[in-house]
């Protein structure tokens, strides 16, 4: 079974994405999403918000378990409207924790391969690599309705990526994962993303989804807060001046220089004296003042941006909804 | 995607539902339906031939000897023509005579004791009870203890007012609500949506499953209890019947039986698509199914109960007793030829698939509202 590789990109450009264009979805009278336009380009995306944001009704959107109200979707140039095509290159691992309840983990993950047609051998030699790959093989002939909560989420992620899709959807996927597990599938989404195929999750683990995200995409309130690369998102804030730390010997000095520029904000000095946090509104001319202090002679043992992460654009961007 | 990609895909489906339409724990109850015509057939058939094999033991009496006796006889006579009874039982009570009014308003009333004794005969088919007063016969009660045609007469009523009417359609409600409805309250529904699967597809493949489950066991359950009912005659009456009318009665119960679960099997499975509460759909179509024969002639062709008793070999008898409203509800509309009332219930099926199939592509998960 190969995933065909298609162009979703409606511009015409090389690399296929998923869009989603004017979407809006509301339940009743309850808004899902509103107005959504996106481009999610192939790499590792996650969709950041508060619960209730819309993450998982734009998930479910993008593989047509839901329909929108407004707008339109292509995934990979295919309509979510299409299963047939659709979710033969898409797997999605959604948080639905309930599973057939004549089915052991083994049954559920390769029957659902008999549906692309594979030979029952075949399905279940994939079903048995997928258990391997979330190291689920010893409880693979037990009832899935007899897991737990987190072997019952590894069960759903062995059956997303059973078919080695190229776009694959997970809401929150790490949860109930251990700690050997979860590293492992940090390491698949990875490859995955490097290799060119869209691996699009939500999670509430802020400093998870740094790690491993390529771009993010901020939702609260069922509108798009911010997306693209953390650092590009951070940029685009100018309201909120850029943190950076600084760890050097001759902390004071270097902090009188520094608070000498125009757009140096505030400047606090750590207790040890060997470091400081500074907040600018420019980092480029932060970056130059840096230089002169350096080539002055002054030791600056580091410097780490602050707030370059999703817990801050979380912050600056949704305040305290989270 | 070829044709016969799909069709493949749709006998997966199948396939896996079929586990549960046939072995899961809400099966039972059809289970139960199904069979339960079949537990009445052979149990009267384990009574009949028990009763046979005791009296019989006692010794038969021919039949002429019985159709000799007559009213006014007495026992004496009646031993002397039929021999000794299966069954003698005397007793005495208490006859009214007389009952007049006092002149104070009153009632007096005499009473004489009566001797009374019944004697039972058997004559390898029919039992007959003979009541006697004071030695003479009073009343002579004649029972066909095997009597073919009345039992395929029950049968074809126990087929038409129970099986057709109850039995198919609650089973079937059960198991092709369940396809769809039962998933959505399981929160299963959306591993077949995220199969890559068109959605008619799926619904074929669930419909696939619900009729083979269906058919297997009502089909079954109508052949059992055929069966049942036959076992208890005479060889000679049965082979008869089989080298007469007999395979093509059983293949008509088994076709309307099949074609019943075809058509309210497609109905169910709209309904589970369409509507949250399976009593209402039931309800509805018990109605609409029942006043059927109240039905002008084109609303009557809107029904599956009017094709599958069409094709129903034998009648359903009516009991003179029954209330002139229940008559109704319960006689058949005029049947339709054979052919038509087949073309009938498809025609029927495939315009509430087709309505389901557009329904299932709207359809959305959304757990939380189940």
């Amino acid at each position: 079974m190969s995933a065909p590789p298609s162009n979703g990109n409606r511009g015409g450009a090389e690399r296929p994405v998923v869009v989603c264009e004017e979407v809006s979805k509301f339940y009743g009278e309850v808004l899902g999403v509103n107005r959504v336009t996106l481009t999610i380009p192939p790499g590792i995306t996650s969709l950041v918000g508060p619960n209730g944001s819309g993450k998982t009704t734009l998930m479910n959107l993008m593989t047509g378990l839901i329909h929108p109200d407004r707008g339109s979707i292509q995934v990979r140039g295919i309509s979510p409207r299409e299963p047939e095509r659709m979710m033969r290159i898409t797997g999605y691992a959604t948080q639905f924790d309930a599973a057939p309840r004549w089915a052991t983990g083994f049954q559920f993950v390769s029957t659902s391969l008999e549906l692309f047609g594979l030979p029952r051998a075949e399905a279940e030699s994939r079903a048995w690599k997928a258990l391997e790959r979330v190291s689920l093989t010893d409880a693979a002939h037990r009832k899935v309705a007899g897991y737990s909560k987190g072997m019952r989420q590894r069960v759903r992620l062995a059956q997303a990526i059973a078919h080695d899709p190229e776009v694959l959807v997970l809401d929150e996927p790490l949860n109930g994962l251990d700690p050997l597990v979860r590293a492992e599938t940090i390491a698949l989404f990875r490859q995955w993303g490097a290799e060119g195929r869209h691996v699009i999750l939500s999670s509430h683990v802020l400093q998870e989804v740094d790690v491993i995200s390529d771009q993010v995409i901020l939702i609260a309130n069922g509108m798009i807060v911010a997306e693209g690369e953390i650092r590009g998102v951070r940029e685009e804030i100018s309201e909120h001046p850029s943190q950076y730390i600084i760890r050097c010997r001759d902390a004071s000095r270097i902090a009188s220089l520094l608070f000498s520029e125009d757009h140096i904000t505030e400047i606090k000095l750590n207790d040890d004296r060997l470091g400081m946090l500074v907040m600018t509104r420019s980092r480029e001319e932060f970056s130059r003042a840096l230089g002169r202090i350096a080539l002055d002679g002054h030791v600056i043992d580091g410097v780490i941006p602050a707030d370059e992460n999703v817990d801050a654009l979380y912050e600056y961007l949704i305040g305290g909804g989270r | 995607m070829t044709l016969q990609f799909r069709m493949r895909q749709a006998w997966t489906i199948a396939r896996i539902e079929m586990r549960r339409a046939f072995f899961s724990r809400r099966a039972l109850w059809v289970y139960l339906l199904a069979l339960f015509p079949a537990v009445i057939f052979i149990g009267h058939g384990i009574e009949m031939t028990y009763r046979h094999k005791r009296w019989s033991g006692q010794g038969t009496t021919p039949a002429a000897a019985l159709d000799s006796v007559n009213p006014r006889d007495t026992a004496e006579e009646v031993l002397k023509k039929a021999g000794k009874p299966i069954t003698d039982r005397d007793w005495r009570r208490r006859k009214l005579t007389e009952e007049e009014e006092t002149e104070k308003g009153g009632r007096i009333r005499r009473y004489e004791m009566v001797e009374g004794r019944m004697m039972m005969y058997y004559d390898g088919r029919r039992s007959v009870r003979l009541f006697f007063e004071d030695g003479v016969l009073k009343d002579k009660s004649i029972r066909e203890e095997m009597n073919f045609d009345q039992d395929r007469q029950a049968y074809a009523g126990v087929f038409q007012y129970f099986y057709l009417r109850l039995a198919i359609f609650f089973g079937c409600l059960g198991i092709f609500m369940n396809l769809f409805r039962g998933e959505m309250l399981d929160k299963t529904l959306h591993y077949w949506f995220l199969a890559p699967a068109r959605r008619d597809v799926l619904l074929a493949g669930k419909y696939l499953a619900g009729l083979t489950a269906s058919t297997v066991i009502f089909t079954g359950g109508a052949m059992l209890s055929f069966a049942g009912m036959l076992w208890p005659h005479e060889s000679a009456a049965v082979a008869a019947y089989w080298s007469g009318p007999g395979m093509g009665h059983l293949f008509w119960y088994a076709a309307s039986a099949a074609l019943a679960c075809v058509g309210y099997g497609s109905v169910f499975l709209a309904a589970g698509l369409l509507l949250r509460n399976p009593i209402i759909p039931a309800a509805v179509l018990l109605v609409w199914e029942s006043i059927n024969g109240f039905l002008p002639d084109l609303l009557q062709k809107l029904s599956v109960l009017y094709y599958v008793q069409s094709l129903c070999p034998v009648p359903a008898p009516a009991d003179p007793g029954m209330p002139p409203l229940l008559r109704t509800l319960l006689s058949p509309a005029t049947p339709a030829a054979k052919e038509w009332a087949v073309l009938g219930v498809l025609a029927v099926t495939v315009l509430v698939l087709w309505a389901a199939a557009g329904a299932v592509r709207r359809i959305e998960i959304n757990y939380s509202t189940e």
